[in-house]
């Protein structure tokens, strides 16, 4: 009787030990990685509108009157506005703020991501989905369907690979964290909106730590002939989806209409 | 609101899920130049960065012409729960759009209204900014 109220209270104990832990425990893989399989961060989408039902939509634009003529230029303004109250922005060297200024003054038309381009890494963000085998891990972007295989069996960058948009990715663990290096870019990618280009010699270090049932994604931006010193993203935190209708779907292609019809240089 | 909107940008710049980029509107459309479009959809086209909505309008002569109308992105209309099915492929609409700057035949569209008189409008702005 003694044994079974002690084992009943060590029970109970246990019980209130874990309805109190912050969050849950960092599961492993079978080799003793930290594990990333998951959905990470993606919004639940609300219910279809069955056809037939009337639905009025407005997309968020603080202070701008959706019966007023200020809508389209109010969507620039407010854009352009958050982003340069940001206080996290890449420093470029002194002689090339002049350049930086006309990439951005004419974003509207230069911005290399518009023309169905890929955003590349790191303007591409954090992977919506992580798919993780010993010695190799995948990035998938929902968004774009493309996707990234990091090897992380310790094998160097390849010699034999052209310059591309998302550069050339090898992985790392260092306890919770995957430590993804990134060489080999194209600079046919912008950081951000911003006219914020980069050379072909950018380096970017991707740094992903699990704690519990969250994802904290940052990334460092080195660029020896444009930066004066290295820029740090984040941290952005994602959740661990749970739900299987957030399963990742096929993406609508990009498909450029709009070039042949921009008049002015307005951007956002 | 503006919460929401920075948050947004927030994902879009280093986030999960992030947007394709896409163009200003203010560079394409002219706010000023409102236009009533009546006539059947031929064909949604349903691709990033913008859904593209296909109409052949029919004026009083019976001549057709072929308009095509901007919206916002899928990936925008999805999250106010509009999907393709939504867009009234084969039905004949009336159509609020902003005309293109180029004077083409090309506008944003704002709402769509069918023959039984509902509605499907994806906007932009704020409700609380009204004069």
């Amino acid at each position: 009787m003694k044994f079974a109220a002690a084992t009943a209270l060590a029970v109970a104990l246990a019980a209130v030990s874990a309805a109190q832990s912050p969050s849950p425990s960092t599961p492993r893989t079978a080799d003793g990685k930290v594990d990333l399989n998951g959905i990470w961060g993606v919004a639940p989408l609300p219910p279809a509108v069955k056809p037939g039902q009337s639905v009025r939509w407005l997309l968020p634009l603080k202070g701008v009157d959706p019966e007023g003529a200020d809508v389209f230029k109010g969507l620039d303004r407010v854009q352009v506005n958050a982003r340069a109250a940001a206080a996290n922005k890449p420093e470029y060297k002194p002689e090339l703020l002049a350049k930086v200024k006309e990439l951005s003054d004419k974003q509207g038309v230069l911005d290399p991501a518009f023309y169905c381009k890929p955003q590349g890494v790191p303007r591409m963000g954090a992977p919506a989905q992580i798919v993780q085998t010993p010695g190799q891990v995948v990035f998938l972007y929902a968004a774009s369907n493309l996707f990234r295989v990091i090897p992380t069996d310790g094998r160097p960058h390849r010699a034999d690979a052209d310059p591309s948009y998302m550069g050339d990715s090898i992985g790392r663990f260092e306890g919770d964290t995957l430590v993804v290096d990134v060489t080999n870019f194209n600079d046919d990618t912008w950081l951000g909106s911003d006219g914020y280009f980069h050379s072909e010699k950018m380096h970017v270090v991707e740094r992903l730590t699990r704690n519990g049932d969250v994802l904290t994604y940052t990334v460092t931006v080195e660029d020896p002939l444009v930066l004066a010193k290295p820029w740090t993203r984040g941290p952005a935190n994602m959740k661990l989806s749970t739900n299987p209708a957030d399963a990742l779907l096929e993406a609508p292609p990009c498909v450029e209409h709009d070039a042949p019809h921009i008049v002015t240089l307005d951007h956002h | 609101m503006k919460r929401t909107l920075l948050a947004a940008l927030a994902a879009l710049a280093l986030g999960g899920g992030s947007l394709s980029a896409h163009h200003s509107f203010a560079a394409e459309f002219d706010i000023n130049k409102p236009i009533t479009l009546q006539g059947t959809v031929t064909k949604v086209e349903w691709v990033n960065p913008h859904v593209y909505v296909f109409l052949d309008v029919k004026d009083a002569s019976g001549k057709v012409t072929a308009w095509s109308l901007s919206s916002l992105s899928p990936g925008a209309a999805r999250r106010a729960g509009v999907t393709r099915a939504n867009f009234g492929q084969g039905q004949t609409v009336t159509v609020l759009a902003y005309h293109s700057k180029d004077g083409s035949n090309f506008g944003f569209m704002r709402r769509m209204t069918f023959a039984d008189g509902h509605t499907v409008e994806l906007w932009l702005g704020d409700d609380e900014a009204k004069k």
